[in-house]
């Protein structure tokens, strides 16, 4: 939770402007409303947000962020909540298929080779999925150590 | 120039190939030195990976950009939330040293390395700032005057900013520049810099990602306007899929959906079919008609006044 900043919340608390320039806030009809969240951050009650489906309908859409005399922003603490969303497995379906194929293949979809012939297309660049498969090997097992010798210490 | 690579990501080259058909029309327009790259992944997406894994996201991203660096070439894209990520990532590796050894000794097993010294552009500024707007008025020989066309930016165009230091991130300008520099007057509307919305089709909200979609669509529709113009494949895919989706459950809008490639590309008078502007799911057919007609209009009045011009000099003799 490297995003999670309580100082910084600390300031949200009391400020609040973001929510007036946020496009979910402000046109949601369910009413998407990241204060309250901050609020149960605050006082370590945010447990409920994680199954929520609040936390996902931040659009990522940087405003809060533009705005934000600390460069903070509301959607740095939304995107904590799906994080340890996501580690509980509570991601959205389309989520959790998404990186799925992501983790498989390295990109979201193939180019489609037979529209591009029709569109006179030149073949596709090679993509870097055999690198990829590599370096996400090694990333794993280093944050595989990295975790247990943080468990041992 | 500097030589440049054209990242495509997933959506257009899955989803949208008609598009990179017209891109590469343009840039070939213009002579651009631009090349293939092989070896790029999904740049990452933001909202998918870095959600889950953020040292990953990291990761994924700066070996793209360390493909840059072994290439020596600058990156352009016609998505916007590519060149927002890569441009994201960089800035992280450039003001966090410690990362950049981490990100580094990874990619040095494939041997890359990180070194973030090209430039990351979208397309819209890169025109903008690069091929310039006298460079593009010369090259228009059908422009869109007497056309109303409505700009939707596309958030991860102009923001964040501090990563993409391209265009004022909440009253930019570039586009509408290029949008006017081929005739057309930009329609400044209330929900112009509005999210596209598309985000929430992603987490399995469908019905809020209509919801975004008629904000827009109603307003625009309100007002008149001729076409949408845009330039990211995710807000595409929410007010051409989305509206086409709409339409069929008996909502019309009516509104065409028209990618700055292709724009710029009929301008420069290429036919609609062979920029793909016939693949898309919501007919562009009276807009193209009423562009054809205006600009036959214009072309007589043009010679009209050519010939008055010349009377005149006739008659001043
Ligand atoms: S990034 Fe998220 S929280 Fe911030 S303004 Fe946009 S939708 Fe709202
Ligand atoms: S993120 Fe910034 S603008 Fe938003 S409430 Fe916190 S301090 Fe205020």
């Amino acid at each position: 939770m490297e995003s999670l900043n309580i100082k910084l919340l600390e300031v949200c608390s009391k400020c609040g402007a973001c929510y007036h320039i946020c496009p979910s806030c402000l046109n949601l009809n369910e009413g998407y409303d990241p204060r309250a969240v901050i609020k149960d951050i605050l006082a370590g009650q945010y447990e409920k947000w994680l199954s929520h489906k609040s936390i996902w309908q931040c659009l990522e859409c940087h405003h809060c962020l533009e705005i934000c005399f600390q460069h903070y922003g509301f959607e740095n603490a939304m995107a904590a909540m799906r994080t340890l969303a996501s580690k509980k497995g509570l991601a959205p379906t389309q989520v959790k298929r998404g990186w799925d194929m992501f983790i498989k293949t390295s990109r979201l979809g193939e180019p489609a080779a037979p529209a591009r012939k029709k569109l006179g297309l030149p073949e596709a660049a090679k993509s870097g999925a055999e690198d990829f498969k590599k370096i996400l090997k090694i990333y794993q097992e280093r944050k595989e150590s990295g975790v247990r010798s943080q468990k041992s210490e | 120039m500097k030589d440049f690579t054209i990242f495509w990501g997933c959506t257009i080259q899955t989803r949208f190939p008609f598009l990179e058909k017209s891109t590469r029309m343009v840039l070939d327009g213009f002579d651009l030195p631009y090349r293939d790259v092989d070896g790029f992944t999904c740049c990452p997406e933001k909202s998918l990976v870095n959600n889950i894994d953020h040292g990953l996201w990291v990761l994924t991203a700066a070996r793209n950009i360390a493909l840059l660096d072994k290439a020596g070439v600058d990156l352009v894209s016609p998505c916007t939330g590519c060149v927002s990520n890569l441009a994201t990532v960089n800035g992280e590796l450039h003001s966090d040293n410690k990362e950049k050894i981490k990100v580094n000794s990874i990619l040095k097993e494939i041997g890359l390395e990180f070194k973030g010294k090209n430039k990351l552009r979208h397309l819209v500024p890169f025109f903008h700032d690069e091929v310039g707007i006298p460079a593009i008025k010369n090259k228009i020989v059908k422009p869109f005057h007497g056309m109303r066309i409505a700009l939707h930016y596309g958030c991860h165009m102009i923001r964040p900013s501090h990563a993409l230091k391209n265009d004022d991130p909440l009253d930019p300008k570039k586009f509408d520049n290029l949008i006017r520099a081929m005739g057309a007057e930009s329609v400044q509307y209330m929900t112009k810099l509005l999210c596209c919305g598309q985000g929430l089709d992603r987490v399995d909200q469908h019905e809020n990602a209509l919801h975004f979609a008629r904000l827009k669509l109603k307003e625009l529709k309100s007002l008149k306007i001729d076409a949408m113009a845009l330039c990211c494949p995710s807000c595409y895919l929410q007010f051409d899929n989305n509206q086409f989706l709409m339409e069929k459950e008996g909502e019309k809008f009516g509104i065409p959906i028209l990618y700055f490639t292709e724009l710029l590309g009929l301008a420069m008078g290429h036919k609609p079919e062979d920029l793909g502007v016939d693949s898309h799911r919501v007919e562009a057919t009276d807009f193209l008609e009423k562009w054809q007609r205006l600009n036959g209009e214009f072309a007589r009045t043009d010679e009209l006044n050519r010939q008055l011009e010349e009377g005149f000099g006739i008659a001043q003799h």
